[in-house]
């Protein structure tokens, strides 16, 4: 009896830490619980990227399901997207850019708004334009809010103003389909 | 000539610190203060690149916490009130001081719990050991007397 615990209790114990330590290996250290799902979204006032006269708050959200992507010209994987996400705003989704500028330093000197302008209308021309408008994040406060840490990032927003998903990376068809699109669908439903 | 390279090595070692820290400063009025921003910085962690805190991170996101932790500690808040708004927008995971909660308390319980229990092994097995040895040495010790006799 006494033998059979002497072996049976470090094999056991090898075991656990080896399966545990096992699973790490395919764990995503960046998947993580979003801070501000199910909360309403944060309060802001920013301009138009395009025109800067307008400003928009928080009530874009109200009326209607939206997926606020965040992204910026600069951003590798965000122009990876841009076409399947010009896809899915051609089948009627609402889809609205969350801008901001990596060169942009609120510190020493803003980039000029009319060269961003120019990048920005490149980027789309060449790669399609899945937004409604560009919310342009001046000081990036509006993402430190939302808990962004990168581009590109995707809010799914409901009709009431709650988030309902923070989806770090791109979307694509795999993305969509297995996980972004049933949501949305059920809010749109609702 | 090797403490010459030495010399060198260290002169360079010296230069490329105090670059570093000439990067980027936020000056304080208060000393306090400035030893308070020192301390957070080092305390929070870079939701972008895992394992650096935001005062060693050069990921754009943690240049905005650390502009964010310089603009909240000039507008008043106190160390707690920091770390809770930056827990509010990246969760416990922005901090390097983990929350005691059900799931985490036993970081601090097994420790603690495998010591008393190695201590227990070895006192049950010093105490089983020195009757075991007890018995032997006393069938010797009177084998050998039985043998004298």
């Amino acid at each position: 009896m006494k033998k059979v615990a002497v072996f049976l209790i470090p094999l056991v114990l090898f075991m656990l830490l080896a399966v545990f330590l096992f699973s790490g290996l395919f764990s995503d250290p960046r998947q993580r619980d979003s801070s501000v799902v199910g909360k309403p979204a944060p309060a802001f006032e920013l301009p138009d990227l395009m025109q800067p006269e307008i400003t928009y708050t928080q009530d874009i959200f109200k009326g209607e399901v939206t997926l606020l992507n965040v992204w910026g010209v600069w951003c590798v994987t965000c122009a990876v997207e841009l076409p399947y996400l010009t896809d899915l705003s051609q089948q009627g989704v609402k889809i609205v850019g969350l801008y901001y500028d990596q060169d942009t330093d609120p510190d020493f000197g803003i980039k000029s708004i009319p060269a961003i302008q120019q990048e920005v209308v490149a980027k789309l021309s060449k790669l399609g334009n899945p937004y409604s408008f560009n919310v342009f994040d001046v000081k990036r406060d509006y993402s430190l809010d939302l808990g962004v840490t990168g581009a590109p990032e995707t809010f799914v927003i409901d009709k009431n103003g709650v988030i309902r998903m923070h989806h770090i990376g791109d979307i694509n068809p795999r993305v969509w389909e297995g996980k972004v699109g049933p949501l949305y669908s059920e809010l749109i439903a609702q | 000539m090797k403490s010459l390279q030495v010399f060198v090595f260290t002169l360079i070692l010296a230069f490329a610190a105090s670059s570093f820290a000439a990067e980027e400063s936020y000056q304080f009025d208060d000393p306090a203060q400035q030893a308070l921003f020192l301390e957070l910085t080092q305390e929070l962690r870079c939701p972008m690149c895992q394992n650096q805190n935001i005062a060693d991170s050069d990921a754009m996101i943690a240049h905005d916490l650390r502009r964010k932790v310089y603009e909240l500690l000039n507008q008043g808040y106190s160390r707690s009130e920091v770390v809770e708004y930056m827990k509010t927008r990246y969760g416990d995971f922005v901090s390097y001081q983990p929350p005691v909660t059900p799931l985490t308390v036993w970081l601090w319980v097994l420790p603690v719990l495998f010591v008393l229990m190695a201590a227990f092994w070895v006192f049950i097995q010093r105490k089983k050991q020195s009757q075991e040895f007890d018995e032997e040495a006393l069938a010797k010790a009177e084998s050998i007397l039985e043998k004298d006799k």
